[in-house]
């Protein structure tokens, strides 16, 4: 049997010619080439998915249920996870110790070190279906539960002052607000490519009363509008009906930003030889718009909803801390942000504190670096896209005159 | 010019129409007005019919609004329910307090966004570049509201909180120092935009022609960037301030209920609370016209900035 070494390989071409050959020959540098250049992008993606598997998994990764109390325990500061036991041996498995208010005043705690509680990954807790299908009751880690002894709940962010554990609430918030922010953003996304498209399409009077209309809602001050339609709704408005009321004034008042790039696109692309040709061999306005121009468009306006995404998000998050979003138990990450006041670097627990905030900057930052990314994607595909085609002209042109 | 102001006073006045009439029929749709708030405590039956009799709650919608509508006209925005005074004489001193907080806001961000972005776009890719970069991106994805929590926890836990700390409705005038901490969170999504458009603005003007000229002719460095530079590159610096108005209104919303600067925002949470209907009403078609009246400066400056377009 004959080794084929790198070199040959390398000099043998068994593959067929086309872009996929580089990627086949000399993988190693053909990915390092596609990711030269392409660091943000990925940054973004890659923290992007982290909170969309967070969301999906809200359920597994939270220790405890996100509204459950704990009234001896209010306010406390995240648990120490230890290695090490008071007698000064150490341990392979980390455990905790119990712990007790001494002061409820200051919310001074004291470890009970006559007893260690080992942790366990995937320890039993409350029940909740797995991806909403399978009921289960396994969490990522807890404290296992002896007969006769009750294990000690582990707050590795702390607890809320109602004793609730602030981690699983996070993981839970996270879950809502990455549903409503990006459901937001996609339905007035999807609304502003219709009017811009229609807009662009016909253009005329129906271009410019559209386009005022956006100009007029771009702007209002949309928080305030906001904030005095949802005072019209009694307070205690259940979660469902909240969140449907939400969407709905997002996708009243976010659609302008759109219509108002896809209008711009739709004009430039309506220019297009093949749109031109679809048109003249017949197509009606909507096969044109939908097939023929919005596939051309759709990495920028993909690019733009994702720009447009943290607004939303920011909106629902402003909205939720004045109260105008969800009641009590539920969780969203501006909900959270209530907690924290103005005695937060006297407590001590910066960062357990203010980790909702801290998780939307992130998740911000990380929508803003795909969405750059996307967009710059969009643009060398159109720039590669282009100058094929005034090649193709310029062939043209000299078969033409040859 | 006057066409431009007479259309946009038209359509501003169509605005503030549509806004109205939407929240007002959507009050009867949801059911509930301030006085619902008293069928759970002692007040009698008659006691509540009488009140709603007096402020003409049990009146048909259409009569209502137009009423409402037909005393708006004459400036009298109606009564607050809740504080028992005329909402106009209410709105008038947060309306001063929030022109007063956006406009150091404005300041702050357009002159640190000026000096950032004109030695960003003087050197290309250089170190004050690269950290403008760095400052855009991380100012655009900083929420607000996690601004405004931090810099209030810091403020009092330094010895500051006396000078600058949070002011209540009854201390502060129209300008106090305490505007300048709510002014600089306020300013920081504000920089992220400004200073990403000037950098590229500067930059696209320093390429012109003109600034060759400039310096062929042996202008100094400070007029070609003062006189050549930035005429053409404040063009799209004022479109942005205009459109950016409406959300510096929703972010002092928030600036203002967490840091404690007792604006229009401040108002608007506090009416939401007590569902305070004509105070909400009024409150929202205020922030409505401001933002719509600092657009139409801006078009007007744009205007005058830029010869071309004033016969457009």
């Amino acid at each position: 049997m004959k080794i084929v070494t790198p070199n040959e390989s390398e000099a043998r071409d068994w593959t067929a010619p086309g872009e996929n050959q580089s990627l086949l020959r000399n993988p190693q540098s053909a990915i390092r080439n596609w990711l030269r250049g392409r660091g943000a992008l990925l940054t973004g993606a890659g923290l992007v998915m982290f909170f969309c598997l967070i969301a999906v998994f809200a359920d597994l990764l939270a220790p405890y249920d996100y509204s459950s109390l704990s009234r001896r325990e209010p306010l406390a500061p995240p648990t120490t996870i230890r290695f090490r036991d008071a007698q000064g041996r150490w341990h392979a498995r980390p455990f905790v110790y119990a712990r007790q208010l001494l002061d409820p005043a200051t919310q001074r705690y004291e470890e009970i070190t006559d007893r260690a509680y080992p942790l366990e990954l995937f320890a039993c807790g409350y029940s909740y279906e797995f991806l909403w299908l399978f009921p289960t009751d396994l969490h990522l880690f807890g404290t296992r539960a002896e007969t006769g002894v009750e294990a000690p709940r582990v707050y590795l962010l702390g607890a809320d002052k109602f004793g609730r554990d602030r981690l699983s609430r996070l993981l839970m918030a996270t879950r809502y607000s990455l549903f409503i922010g990006p459901l937001g953003a996609l339905l007035a996304s999807a609304l502003g490519i219709l009017i811009g498209a229609v807009a662009g399409y016909v253009g005329g009077w129906t271009d410019a009363v559209l386009m005022r209309a956006a100009d007029v809602i771009k702007a209002l001050p949309t928080l305030v509008l906001i904030l005095a339609v949802r005072a019209t709704f009694p307070p205690g408005l259940p979660p469902a009906d909240a969140i449907k009321l939400l969407l709905i004034l997002f996708l009243m008042l976010g659609w302008a930003d759109m219509a108002r790039l896809a209008r711009g696109l739709i004009m430039e692309l309506r220019q297009r030889e093949y749109v031109m040709a679809a048109v003249s061999l017949g197509c009606s306005p909507a096969r044109v718009i939908v097939r023929h121009i919005l596939p051309g468009a759709a990495m920028s306006l993909a690019a733009q909803t994702l720009i447009l995404l943290p607004d939303f998000l920011l909106a629902e998050t402003a909205l939720s801390f004045l109260g105008a979003g969800l009641q009590d138990p539920e969780a969203s990450w501006g909900k959270l942000l209530t907690d924290v006041d103005s005695k937060l670097f006297k407590r001590g627990h910066v960062l357990a504190e203010f980790s909702p905030a801290l998780a939307i900057m992130l998740f911000v930052l990380g929508a803003r670096l795909l969405g750059d990314g996307l967009g710059n994607e969009g643009r060398e595909r159109e720039k590669f896209q282009w100058s094929e085609g005034i090649e193709e002209t310029k062939e043209g042109r000299k078969k033409e005159a040859g | 010019m006057l066409k431009l102001i007479l259309f946009r006073l038209l359509q501003g006045v169509m605005v503030l129409l549509i806004i109205s009439f939407l929240i007002f029929s959507l009050l009867t749709r949801a059911g509930g007005d301030a006085v619902t708030m008293l069928e759970n405590t002692r007040s009698s039956n008659e006691t509540i019919e009488s009140l709603r009799r007096i402020h003409g709650l049990d009146r048909p919608l259409k009569e209502r609004y137009l009423n409402w509508l037909a005393e708006a006209a004459r400036g009298n925005l109606g009564h607050s329910l809740v504080l028992q005074a005329p909402v106009l004489s209410l709105i008038r001193l947060p309306l001063l307090r929030t022109g007063m907080l956006a406009t150091v806001a404005l300041l702050i961000a357009w002159s640190v966004s000026l000096m950032l972005g004109i030695a960003a776009a003087r050197r290309p890719g250089s170190l004050v570049d690269r950290v403008c970069s760095v400052v855009i991106l991380l100012a655009s994805s900083t929420p607000g509201l996690a601004l405004a929590l931090l810099a209030l926890a810091l403020i009092y836990s330094t010895p500051l909180m006396s000078v600058v700390g949070p002011a209540t409705n009854a201390d502060a005038g129209v300008w106090s120092f305490r505007v300048i901490p709510p002014a600089i969170i306020l300013s920081v999504p504000l920089l992220a935009v400004f200073l990403a458009q000037t950098r590229v603005a500067i930059r696209e003007a320093l390429d012109e022609e003109f600034v060759l000229v400039a310096r062929a002719r042996g202008a100094p460095e400070w007029m070609i960037l003062l006189r050549h530079a930035l005429r053409p590159a404040a063009g799209p610096l004022i479109t942005i301030f205009g459109i950016s108005l409406g959300a510096i209104m929703s972010g002092s919303v928030v600036v203002e209920t967490v840091m404690g600067w007792p604006g229009l925002g401040q108002l608007t949470v506090s009416a939401v609370e007590t569902r305070d209907i004509p105070l909400l009403l009024g409150v929202t078609l205020v922030a409505a016209a401001a933002v719509m009246t600092g657009n139409l400066v801006a078009d007007i400056l744009q205007r005058l900035n830029n010869p071309r377009l004033r016969n457009g």
